[in-house]
């Protein structure tokens, strides 16, 4: 007998699309296969977990711009019918017609729309505020308006439809844009934890001293009175900037940030606390001085898990001591075929792009992602002291 | 009246440019739409977008539906293309190439990027973890996915639909739901 495995069919297993002759074939496998079952509760599972999305509800103002759109066509009353027995160039016209509708609707939803709708907030616990306004259970915050909260109050934020983020107390936020395919908070004070679910680079978050970028995560942001701040991501990628200074923060991963000088350089949660602290000390050197000093205690205390801080450090050093975070790292790590130290301390892009794939963080292209334009940021919050 | 028959009747409504029975059909599929255009781009405002240009091209191209046909098949092929579209656009203004490689024969090939969801998911929501997971899938899997548990769609629908075999929409599907538990391995356990 052949012994013919059925995972190609497992899917139309679980869906029930076999013939019962078919099912009851599959049925038999299953029961004296192994690697076949494995396939089924695999797929059976990934069915289950995508029942859990639900129908939304679609926006009303959609049939608003729908209508507008349609008004815009020469022929209101018959444009339906009326298309096809038209001759040759009434038929070009109406095809022009559509495409400025088409045109005028999309233009309409890029721009950005009277800023009145804002995000929802909910209150979690005790007494967060819109302004000056208490928020009993739901509110609503529009561009520019603050939501802080006190010691003892926190509140949630819906993101559009894309994510939520919890405001822990003590902390003050701004909603900066919601103008269609943007969505941009500013925390000036507090901690806040981001969960987004859009695909990267759909939500930004202004600090004092960098900007979040979402890259499909989350993670948790705080920023103290002096306006330096603390990233930890959880889940998925952050990229953090300020001023050309880029870090690429994967799960696990912590940068901290200064008002002087943007981002640190990032570093697993689980490294030494010495390597952390030595690592703090390289980001505040102020001269080379302190900077090499720093990179000679640094190197020698990294794991090879910490390929993802010697990474970052080759593009905040220059020259030899380029090379020596490049020997620490490919000691740990081996560069891969066609990667050079010269090519390294030359700043060859595509060497620094080859060494990041045996990091095993995902594969570069996040690295091209994360290095498409920025959004220039709404404003940089000043550390202001607290007016409320 | 069945719920077929009254559709025809506002198809033909449609055809004579009444304005309400446009209505009456955006109302009768526009959240179906929206959530197959919203899982699959990710965002509101493509989402929007994609619903209206789904409908606009409906509105305007009533005419050729012939009336023999399935309308539901029609407005899902003019939403699949929708997507597809929307989806080409965005590539463009993003420069990964995350989309490469996507003929049916090469089962495994997720497997090489996929990036695992792991820790701290007791905080969030779980749909919200999926809909994350299913924006992650390649289009043409995601799309199959929307499709089957949106519009609860036969193989034969979604061949017609997909414009390809429904062997082919075996294999997405059988590619998708397997993707999907990878990334959702966190979940293991709460979802039965």
């Amino acid at each position: 007998m052949i012994w013919n495995h059925v995972t190609k069919d497992l899917s139309a297993y679980v869906h029930g699309e076999l013939t019962p002759d078919e099912a009851r074939r599959i049925g038999e496998h299953l029961v004296g296969c192994r690697r076949c079952r494995h396939e089924y509760d695999e797929i059976r599972f990934g069915a289950e977990a995508v029942r859990e999305l639900k129908i939304v509800s679609a926006p009303d103002s959609i049939w608003t711009d729908l209508e507008a759109a349609l008004d815009a066509r020469p022929d209101k009353k018959s444009w339906a019918s009326a298309l096809f027995p038209l001759p040759a160039f009434s038929y070009a016209l109406a095809v022009l017609a559509i495409a400025a509708a088409i045109g005028f609707a999309i233009f309409r939803q890029q721009t950005p729309p009277a800023t009145d709708t804002g995000w929802e907030v909910t209150r979690i616990d005790g007494a967060p505020a819109i302004g000056d306004q208490r928020i009993a259970s739901r509110g609503r915050l529009k561009p520019g308006e603050w939501l802080t909260t006190d010691s003892s109050s926190r509140a949630q934020i819906s993101v559009g439809q894309i994510g939520e983020v919890k405001i822990d107390p003590n902390s003050r936020v701004r909603l900066a844009d919601a103008s269609p395919g943007t969505h941009r908070l500013a925390i000036e004070v507090g901690r806040m934890e981001a969960f987004i679910w859009a695909p990267p680079r759909q939500f930004f978050v202004d600090t004092p001293s960098a900007v979040a970028v979402d890259l499909g995560c989350s993670y948790t942001l705080e920023v103290d009175r002096r306006g330096a701040g603390k990233l930890k991501v959880t889940l998925g990628w952050v990229a953090f900037e300020w001023k050309g200074r880029e870090s690429f923060v994967p799960a696990g991963a912590v940068c901290l940030t200064r008002p002087d000088s943007g981002p640190g350089t990032p570093f697993f949660d689980d490294a030494s606390t010495v390597f952390i602290d030595t690592l703090a000390e390289f980001d505040a050197a102020r001269n080379d001085t302190e900077k090499m000093s720093a990179l000679d205690a640094l190197l020698p205390l990294a794991r090879k898990r910490d390929g993802l801080t010697l990474w970052h450090l080759l593009s905040r050093t220059e020259g030899g001591a380029r090379g020596r975070v490049y020997d620490r790292l490919t000691s740990l790590i081996p560069a891969p075929a066609g990667v050079t130290r010269r090519g390294v301390i030359d700043g060859d892009r595509g060497m620094l792009d080859s060494l990041w794939e045996p990091l095993e963080l995902g594969d570069s292209s996040w690295w091209r992602l994360w290095k498409a334009p920025f959004p220039a940021p709404t404003a940089r919050i000043e550390t202001t002291t607290d007016n409320n | 009246m069945n719920e077929m028959a009254s559709e025809r009747l506002l198809i033909e409504a449609c055809r004579s440019g009444d304005r309400e029975a446009f209505r009456r059909l955006y109302e009768l599929h526009k959240d179906r739409v929206y959530s197959i255009a919203l899982h699959f781009s990710g965002n509101e405002s493509s989402a929007r977008d994609i619903v209206q240009q789904v409908f606009l091209k409906l509105f305007t191209r009533i005419g050729e539906f012939r009336s023999e046909s399935i309308f539901s098949t029609w407005l899902h092929r003019i939403t699949v293309n929708a997507c597809l579209d929307e989806h080409r656009k965005q590539r463009r203004f993003i420069s990964i190439d995350d989309q490469g490689g996507e003929e049916e024969g090469d089962e495994n090939q997720f497997i090489e990027s996929r990036v695992t969801i792991e820790t701290d998911y007791s905080m969030i929501e779980r749909s919200a973890l999926v809909r994350r997971a299913v924006g992650r899938l390649k289009p043409k899997l995601r799309i199959a996915i929307l499709l089957k548990y949106f519009e609860d769609l036969s193989y034969r629908e979604m061949a017609e639909a997909l414009g390809c075999s429904e062997g082919t929409v075996a294999s997405r599907l059988n590619r998708g739901h397997r993707e999907l538990a990878g990334l959702l391995e966190a979940l293991r356990g709460d979802i039965k």
